[in-house]
C-alpha cells in the first residue's frame, strides 16, 4: 500500500479492499459482519477467508482507510471483544475514486459496445477472494 | 475467547485445529488478529454446518486451506523475513513430513466412518472432518513441499528429474483443483484422482533419477516409496483384484497410505537436513 495520502495513489484497490471498504459504506462493522455484507452483496461469488480479512484490515489500518471504532452499536446485543471497523475520511474519498474510476471504464466498454447495460451482468471485481 | 458450550462438535473441533494452525502465522500478526480470525472462523464454521452439515464444513476446511497457507506466507514476506533457498528448502521439508502425518491420519481415520452423512454430529463427524482436514490441508502441503523439493535439488537430479518433479507439482495443483471444485463439478473426483496419481508416479519415477544420481545425501528410494502406494492402489482396483467388490481390499489401500506417507515422511526429513549443503552443490 502506497504510503502517499493522495486518493489516487491507492488506485486501482484490490478486490480484497475495495470490497472491504464498500462494505463499510453504511456503517461501522466487525469481521464477520464485513464477511457476511460481501457475501450478500456479491451473491456468495466473493468469500473471503479470515486470514485475508485480517490480513487487509490490518494494511488498511495502517494506510489509514479504516480506523477502529470504540463504539457499540448495543453492548447487549454483541461481543463486547469483538472489534468494529469504519471508514476513515481518506478510506471514502478512495472508495469514491475507485468507483468513478470503474464507471469510466464501465462507460468506454458500453462505447466499445463490450458490455451491454440492460439484463447485463455486472462484471466488477468478484474475482474469489477465499483465497485472497 | 472460548466456544459457546452449546457447539456442535465438528465445531469445537474444528476451531480448536484452526487455533493450533494460526501457529503458522508471525507472532506480532498472530498476537494482534488470532483471536478475532478464531472468532470469524467460529462463526463461519457454526453458519456453514447449520446449512450444509458435514459437506459444508469439508467445503469451508478446503477454502480455508488455501487461505491459511497464501495468507501466512504474505504475512511473512510483510515481516520482511528474507526466506532464502535454504529456508525454503528447510521449511517445505517440514511442509512435506506435516502433509504426510497429516494425510495418512485423514486417510486412517476416515475409514472408520460409517458413511452415514448424518449432520447431526457425533463420532462419525470426526472421522469425517479429519478425513476431510488431512485431504485438504495435506495437499496443499505436499504442493508446497514438491515446490521446495525442485528448488533445492533441481541441479542434482538433472533436467529429466527437474522435469519430472514439475509433473509431480503439476499433478498435486490439479489434484488439489478437483479436490476443490469436486461439489461444483461431475467429474470432480476424477480431476482429484487422476491429479494425485499423476503426482505419484512423477515422484516413483523421479525415485528412479535419485538412485541413478544420488540427489539425497541419503535414502534415494524414498521418492519411489512415496509414489508407487497410490498408482499400484488404483492399479489394483482397476483389475478388480477383489472380484466381489471390484474395488482394491482395504489392506491395499492401508499399505498403500503407509507406504505413500512413510515415502514422504523420509523425503522431507531429507530436505531439512540437507537444505544447508544445497547452495555448494547445486
Amino acid at each position: 500500500m502506497a504510503k502517499a495520502a493522495t486518493p489516487e495513489s491507492f488506485l486501482p484497490l484490490t478486490p480484497a479492499v475495495f470490497h472491504i471498504l464498500l462494505a463499510l459504506a453504511d456503517g461501522e462493522k466487525h469481521g464477520y459482519a464485513i464477511m457476511q455484507d460481501i457475501e450478500g452483496a456479491t451473491d456468495g461469488r466473493v468469500q473471503m477467508g479470515p486470514g485475508t480479512l485480517y490480513g487487509s484490515i490490518k494494511r488498511m489500518l495502517a494506510a489509514g482507510l479504516i480506523e477502529e471504532s470504540d463504539d457499540r452499536p448495543d453492548p447487549t446485543l454483541d461481543d463486547e471483544r469483538r472489534r468494529y471497523y469504519r471508514q476513515s475520511g481518506l478510506g471514502r474519498k478512495v472508495l469514491r475514486r475507485e468507483t468513478e474510476r470503474m464507471a469510466e471504464l464501465m462507460a468506454l466498454a458500453r462505447r466499445k459496445h463490450v458490455w451491454a447495460v440492460a439484463g447485463s451482468r455486472s462484471t466488477l471485481p468478484v474475482a474469489s477472494l477465499r483465497s485472497g | 475467547m472460548r466456544a459457546s458450550p452449546s457447539a456442535p462438535a465438528p465445531v469445537e473441533l474444528s476451531v480448536r485445529l484452526y487455533t493450533w494452525l494460526l501457529a503458522a502465522y508471525p507472532g506480532r500478526f498472530r498476537a494482534e488478529y488470532g483471536p478475532h480470525m478464531t472468532q470469524v472462523f467460529r462463526d463461519v464454521c457454526r453458519r456453514d454446518y447449520g446449512r450444509g452439515g458435514l459437506t459444508g464444513m469439508a467445503i469451508l476446511w478446503a477454502h480455508t486451506s488455501l487461505d491459511l497457507v497464501q495468507t501466512t506466507v504474505e504475512e511473512h514476506i510483510e515481516k520482511g523475513i528474507d526466506m532464502s533457498r535454504e529456508m525454503f528448502v528447510r521449511w517445505s521439508g517440514w511442509a512435506l513430513m506435516a502433509g504426510a502425518v497429516l494425510f495418512a491420519a485423514g486417510l486412517i481415520l476416515g475409514s472408520f466412518d460409517s458413511y452415514d452423512m448424518d449432520p447431526i454430529g457425533g463420532v462419525d463427524a470426526i472421522y469425517e472432518i479429519s478425513q476431510a482436514v488431512g485431504l485438504a490441508l495435506g495437499q496443499v502441503l505436499f504442493v508446497i513441499g514438491l515446490l521446495g523439493l525442485r528448488a533445492g535439488y533441481t541441479g542434482r537430479s538433472g533436467s529429466l528429474g527437474a522435469a519430472l518433479l514439475l509433473l509431480a507439482i503439476i499433478g498435486g495443483v490439479v489434484s488439489l483443483g478437483g479436490m476443490l471444485a469436486m461439489n461444483s463439478i461431475d467429474f470432480g473426483w476424477q480431476v482429484w484422482m487422476g491429479g494425485f496419481v499423476a503426482m505419484n508416479l512423477a515422484l516413483a519415477v523421479f525415485g528412479v533419477v535419485a538412485i541413478r544420481r544420488r540427489v539425497f545425501s541419503r535414502w534415494n528410494f524414498a521418492p519411489i516409496l512415496a509414489g508407487i502406494g497410490i498408482p499400484l492402489l488404483v492399479g489394483i482396483g482397476i483389475a478388480g483384484v477383489d472380484s466381489v467388490s471390484g474395488q482394491a481390499p482395504e489392506w491395499s489401500t492401508l499399505v498403500a497410505v503407509v507406504l505413500t506417507s512413510a515415502g514422504l515422511l523420509l523425503i522431507g526429513y531429507r530436505m531439512q537436513a540437507d537444505a544447508g549443503t544445497l547452495q555448494a552443490a547445486t
